[in-house]
């Protein structure tokens, strides 16, 4: 990029950079670490260094805080960069101790009376971190959406949606806070909160300096441009991908017995020892087993005679002493019936259990009786004593924690986790197993990305107790080597952004005096990604030119219009075909029998250009509408498919797919019946073959083709006679008279066409075609370029804006209205139906619980298959929301903002009303339990959502002056902030 | 109208009172009152079987919605508040203000912005001089005053307001702050609606112009902002003098430069465009204002005379041409 200069040692010039800040990769410190990290900056464009005139007899300042043990090399370097007052981005594996640049910036200002924010993308990981920075530091606080704690002290632990509204808010932490910390900011690339990240770091206080943690990404390099770029200051980088133990990586075939070394761990991939593994693998002796949706039942073995795999696999853990070990797998319900499975194993010693015990029931002292009674509870702790622990989101939030602390303590020796459990705190274990390569994302089922096996893996390995950590992958099916080795030992994902516009956020940018959309959009690492693609386009555009002047063609502008002449010629002999095929004519003529000419299909893209066309014949045998398009079409608008019999050159391809061929009749091939679609189909003879009744056995078939290289031979003179259109097939449609005529008035010019006797006219037209196509792709690339070059988003930008006007948020000058501040207010859930459902009195009309109910459809998000639904009343409501949803989204659509209105409506789920209506009712937790079919932890969290959201509201409605809905609000926040689901965590 | 020749205190000639007559009878002609004005203790008719939400300025009566100001009903669906006709200022968050410190207290100073209290604005919620990002000390809060002292005029946006109800203000960057070389002009708050911008550079006469929501409306010499490099240069320079008390070399730096003649006049001019827009109750924008200005150029139109009679009926003329204008454009 042409404004920022590049950092490389060679063009900035020593002398405007101050040595310390030179460039460099930092040689490693002690000769026998092999741990070398990355160090680089970014200097935005015209950065001129300011001169501190520090004396270099001037003591260097003393560390702001020492640390007991010496310091990784990429550590001492990130700090470096602090001790210069810059910002710097840490790009490293879990772990490998990226806390130590946090503790330092933190101690640092501390130590200069600065503030300092530290913001995490989950609120339990910030309750961790406030818990360790509480105890290193003592004048730190916490503020997430369920608590606030010491909101004025120097150190703030928050998320990164809090730090974010603060800074819409103007709040005056902005104008002290000389540090912004963001942990685990890969989180960008989340495709629903990412955006937030990016938003916070544009808006961030010109005068700050950040801490970046992030996990090992490839494009740290363009992260830190970008920063650099946007505030007008030095970022530098500081990546290692240095892992403090090595891994070794196993495969454990399903249904063999052991271990196969996969890559070890020098990071040499045993290609040998793979082959092995996959060889043992014991082909599926289930009938569902190769289906991935069901795996899971060949996993558990429901067969009682024999231990299952993953039995089998910890216990072999345990036997080797690999243990403590995670166990990832890729849903809760999984993880439950994968530890459900240990019931045999007891793996803690007597005293081991009295300890767990009591840090059990210590940590459920502050449920009531009936909440420690709850199943989840009392089911969790005979497990535990085992030394078997669950952690996943569905969990109570204070059962997960408790399993956390015990796992750190070294209690739990074998936890069932699901992704969630990878991100976050030091939690390593000796052993990481995955019992699956495979994960549903959403719509199918895929392998796991490289970067997300890192992410995952990262947790093997105890720093300074093992020697080395161990991975081992779960394989219950044939996977290529090459697959495997993209898996383990590919490159981290790169740091994309996901950046997306929201209502909430235009808003709140318009309502500010400063405030300005495009300029976010403008600033976003969205549209300096895109930038960065300009200068690569402009080769590509560059190339293509060249390579199309290159082409030098003679008479061009003759063979140019033969060519356009030819073009349009086969366009109308389509349309005219597409007429006579209609499904409406032809679909009578479709008899069995009856022989077909069939248009090959062209392998090498390159059409022909004499006026003859590839074709063939073939015999009809019968034909089919095609299901699935809508059923209550009439006939004659369906699409159909023809079967045929036609020589055919079946060709192996991959060993999988067998990929069959129509081929002219006179080739090698077999006979084979194909299923056409009916565009295929060139044009149908008038005559008809007697077949056999039974095409099975291949003489039936080959008998039959012959008949019709017969009826061909027979015709060879004058052609096969073809059905007429307009006496046979009645075809009696304008347009079909038209291209008619048309075609006639073409072809008397090609005959007069001197050109067309050129001898080589083949090879010209296809060297033309080709200069036509890179045309073609010049012009693509071009537009690629414009929108690039064109803000992002902005056409979007401009239709939501329309959307927020139509709805009467915004003034015609951008001035925000009443109902626009209602909205700036609510930023946990969808702002524009919570305004509409507000304004439309609805809100007000119904009891308190029918409004919590309500407003729960907004937090929950699950999609339950069967559940009930919810009593009347609450079903109006909800029929009602729906409707709001649908002309908002109806609105949308008229403004051209890109929404699929059903399944926004959709998106509010009523699956929990019921629940959320009992709980407001006063039930108790066990009691809505058993109305709703959810897992506890996923309810609860709903519920403190939903409780955010109601604080929303109580703001919202302040600022409408509505004081009875602001009280109503305020009662259903006390009705249902109570008991276990607003527990407070372990952690505080 | 009678109220409107009552505020005015003119002393017109008999042609002049005709023209003026007419010119705000047109006004008024075109402004359609047709939204129900109500006064206190009205009842607002509402279809009671609709649930309504009951905004500002309303109370529920027996069972009525009343209305607890004089002013316009308005309804955003089923929202039904009033708008006060001519009240103070209310505060929303966002607004940009002018105001006046009247006290200099613990942490924070108060200001008179035309509300019904004052509001507040804290030591924390505005950039410190030499622009470092860290916390506020004892020392920061005993150096209050050499930032505001009393009766300076600070611009400000509002933040909101605190659980104890006090209204907040904040500076968020540079252009907010202390407004000097300039005049004050306070007019009803009413006058001036909420915009994009409030914030105007009249670049052709060298004038700031900040059209405050709350009514107090600044003109004075335009400050050069230059964006953020302009205050990293300045701190860029300021570390470089380390602790030398440069601070106040810089304010008395700027003291000793005099503001030209010229621009004082413009400030004048603007100021008592103002005014006569104003006095004539019209809406304050920044077009408005600019167009008045350079009638009273063309008009050859002396400062003293903007205030004068015939000024104001040429304005009041001017604006009824203006709307006319602007409902052809419409219709």
């Amino acid at each position: 990029m042409a404004s920022l200069k590049r950092s490389a040692p060679e063009d900035s010039s020593p002398e405007l950079s101050p040595p310390s800040k030179l460039p460099r990769e930092a040689s490693p410190v002690r000769l026998d670490e092999p741990v070398a990290c990355l160090h680089d900056v970014s200097y935005p464009s015209g950065y001129a260094p300011p001169r501190r005139s520090r004396p270099a007899t001037d003591k260097p300042s003393p560390p702001a805080r020492e640390f007991p043990f010496e310091l990784d090399p990429f550590q001492s370097e990130a700090i470096k960069c602090l001790d210069c007052g810059e910002s710097v981005m840490v790009s490293a594996h879990t772990s490998a101790g990226k806390t130590v640049v946090a503790l330092y910036a933190i101690a640092m200002s501390l130590r200069d009376h600065q503030r300092v924010i530290y913001t995490s993308p989950i609120k339990a990981l910030s309750n961790q971190k406030y818990r360790e920075f509480k105890e290193e530091f003592g004048d730190v606080g916490l503020m997430t959406g369920d608590v606030t704690i010491e909101p004025n002290a120097s150190c703030l632990v928050m998320t990164t949606e809090i730090w974010r509204s603060m800074q819409y808010k103007g709040s005056e932490v902005m104008r002290e806070v000389a540090w912004v910390i963001f942990d685990e900011v890969h989180y960008m690339r989340d495709r629903e909160r990412g955006v937030v990240w990016e938003e916070s770091i544009v808006m961030a206080p010109k005068n700050s300096r950040f801490v970046f943690l992030s996990a090992t990404v490839p494009n740290a390099k363009e992260f830190a441009d970008w920063v650099a770029k946007v505030h007008q200051q030095p970022c530098h980088i500081v990546y290692t991908d240095y892992r403090p133990t090595p891994l070794q990586h196993y495969i454990f075939p399903s249904g063999g017995n052991g271990l196969y070394l996969a890559v070890d761990e020098k990071g040499k991939f045993r290609e040998d020892s793979f082959q092995k593994a996959l060889n043992a693998l014991v082909p599926a002796e289930g009938e569902n087993k190769r289906d991935n949706g069901k795996w899971l039942k060949g996993l558990l073995a429901g067969k009682p005679r024999e231990d299952s795999d993953i039995f089998k696999l910890v216990k072999m853990i345990i036997q080797r002493q690999y243990d403590p070990v995670i166990i990832f797998s890729f849903s809760k319900r999984e993880c439950e019936f994968l530890a459900m499975q240990m019931a045999k194993l007891d793996l803690n010693e007597e005293d081991e259990k009295v300890n767990i015990e009591t840090i059990f029931w210590s940590a459920m002292d502050i449920l009531s009786d009936d909440d420690k009674k709850l199943p989840q509870v009392s089911n969790m702790l005979p497990l535990l004593k085992r030394g078997i622990g669950v952690h996943h989101s569905g969990l109570l939030p204070i059962l997960k924690e408790v399993i956390e602390i015990l796992f750190q303590e070294g209690l739990i020796k074998c936890l069932f986790a699901t992704e969630t459990f990878s991100i976050g705190l030091n939690m390593p274990a000796k052993t990481v197993v995955f019992t699956n390569v495979r994960k549903f994302d959403g719509d199918k089922f895929r392998w796991i990305s490289s970067g997300e096996y890192i992410q995952m893996s990262g947790r093997a390995g105890r720093r300074g107790i093992d020697q080395r950590g161990i991975c081992i992958l779960m394989v219950d099916e044939k996977m290529e080597p090459s697959t495997a080795k993209l898996m383990l030992k590919g490159s981290a994902d790169s740091l994309n952004s996901a950046f997306h516009l929201s209502y909430n956020m235009l808003l709140n940018q318009m309502r500010c005096e400063d405030g300005d959309p495009e300029q976010l959009l403008r600033n976003s690492f969205y549209q300096f990604q895109s930038d960065r693609a300009l200068p690569d386009l402009e080769k590509q555009l560059k190339e293509l030119k060249l390579e199309r002047d290159s082409m030098v063609i003679e008479e061009e502008d003759s063979l140019k219009d033969y060519y356009n002449l030819l073009q349009q010629y086969r366009s109308l002999k389509n349309d005219v075909r597409g007429i006579v095929l209609s499904p409406k004519y032809c679909l009578p003529f479709l008899q069995p029998g009856r022989l077909a000419r069939i248009q090959l299909v062209h392998d090498d893209k390159m059409p022909s250009f004499s006026s003859e066309e590839r074709v063939t014949w073939g015999v009809i045998l019968n034909f089919e509408r095609i299901k699935g398009s809508a059923d209550d079409r009439r006939p004659e608008d369906a699409n159909y498919t023809v079967d045929l019999l036609a020589r055919c050159h079946a060709s192996k391809e991959g060993g999988m797919k067998k990929s069959i061929k129509i081929v002219p009749l006179s080739e090698r091939g077999e006979p084979v019946v194909v299923s056409l679609p009916l565009s295929q189909v060139d044009s149908l003879s008038s005559i008809r073959l007697f077949i056999p009744k039974d095409l099975l056995p291949l003489e039936a078939r080959e008998n039959t083709l012959k008949k019709v290289s017969e009826v061909l031979s027979r015709f060879a003179k004058d052609g096969v006679p073809l059905l007429d259109p307009e006496e046979d097939m009645k075809v009696q449609s304008n347009s079909y008279k038209k291209a008619v005529r048309r075609i006639e008035a073409l072809e008397s010019l090609f005959d007069r066409h001197e050109i067309r006797n050129s001898p080589l006219i083949e090879q010209k037209l296809k060297v033309l075609h080709a200069k036509q196509e890179l045309t073609a792709r010049i012009k693509l690339v071009k537009k690629a370029m414009q929108s690039s070059t064109a803000l992002a988003f902005k056409d979007e930008l401009k239709a939501r804006k329309r959307v927020l006007r139509r709805l009467g948020y915004i003034t015609s000058e951008d001035v925000v209205e009443l109902k626009g501040k209602v909205a700036c207010e609510i930023s946990t859930a969808d702002e524009l139906i919570l305004t509409e459902l507000m304004f439309s009195g609805i809100l007000k009309d119904i009891n308190l619980e029918e409004m919590v109910a309500l407003l729960s459809c907004f937090v929950w998000q699950e999609k339950l298959q069967d559940a009930p639904k919810p009593r009347e009343s609450l079903d109006l409501l909800y029929s009602q929301l729906q409707e709001i949803a649908r002309r908002v989204a109806n609105i949308q659509l008229d403004c051209k903002v890109q929404i699929d209105v059903e399944n926004f409506v959709n998106s509010f789920r009523p699956d929990v009303m019921e629940a959320v209506y009992s709980w407001a009712k006063g039930s108790k937790f066990y009691e809505i339990m058993e109305i709703a079919q959810v897992f506890e932890g996923s309810l609860i969290r709903a519920i403190r959502r939903l409780e955010e959201v109601l604080q929303q509201l109580i703001l919202a409605s302040k600022s409408i002056g509505e004081v009875e809905l602001e009280s109503k609000f305020e009662d259903a926040v006390a009705k249902i902030k109570r008991d276990i689901v607003f527990a407070a965590s372990l952690y505080l | 109208m009678t109220t409107m020749q009552r505020e005015l205190r003119l002393s017109l000639n008999q042609t002049q009172r005709v023209r003026l007559q007419s010119a705000l009878q047109q006004l008024e002609e075109m402004t359609s009152l047709a939204s129900a004005i109500t006064v206190v203790a009205d009842t607002i008719p509402v279809n009671h079987e609709d649930s309504i939400l009951k905004g500002h300025g309303t109370s529920d009566l027996n069972g009525e919605v009343v209305a607890t100001l004089c002013g316009v009903v308005e309804r955003v669906n089923k929202l039904v508040y009033v708008r006060a006709q001519r009240a103070r200022y209310k505060p929303e968050v966002g607004d940009i203000i002018v105001g006046r410190v009247i006290e200099v207290a613990p942490k924070r100073w108060r200001l008179e912005i035309n509300f019904s209290q004052d509001a507040v604005l804290m030591l924390s919620s505005m950039n410190l001089p030499d622009g470092l990002q860290r916390r506020r000390t004892a020392v920061d809060e005993l150096n209050m005053r050499s930032i505001f002292v009393e009766n300076d005029v600070i611009c400000a946006e509002v933040r909101g307001f605190q659980h104890d109800g006090s209204l907040h203000l904040q500076a968020r960057s540079q252009k907010y702050g202390k407004l000097e070389r300039g005049m004050l002009l306070t007019v009803p708050a009413y006058l001036v609606k909420r915009r994009k911008q409030h914030f105007h550079h009249l670049e052709n006469y060298g004038v700031d112009l900040i059209l405050g929501s709350n009514g107090f409306i600044w003109v004075g010499e335009h400050v050069d902002m230059n964006g953020e490099n302009h205050i990293l240069a300045d701190q860029v320079s300021r570390e470089d003098m380390a602790d030398k008390s440069c601070v106040g070399q810089v304010t008395q730096e700027v003291h000793e430069r005099i503001t030209p003649l010229e621009i004082r006049t413009h400030i004048c001019r603007v100021a008592n465009s103002v005014r006569v827009l104003s006095a004539l109750g019209f809406n304050l924008t920044v077009e408005v204002i600019v167009d008045t200005v350079e009638a009273s150029i063309s008009l050859n139109t002396d400062i003293k005379d903007i205030l004068a009679a015939e000024f104001y009926v040429q304005t009041a003329e001017r604006e009824v041409q203006r709307r006319v204008s602007l409902s052809r454009k419409k219709g």
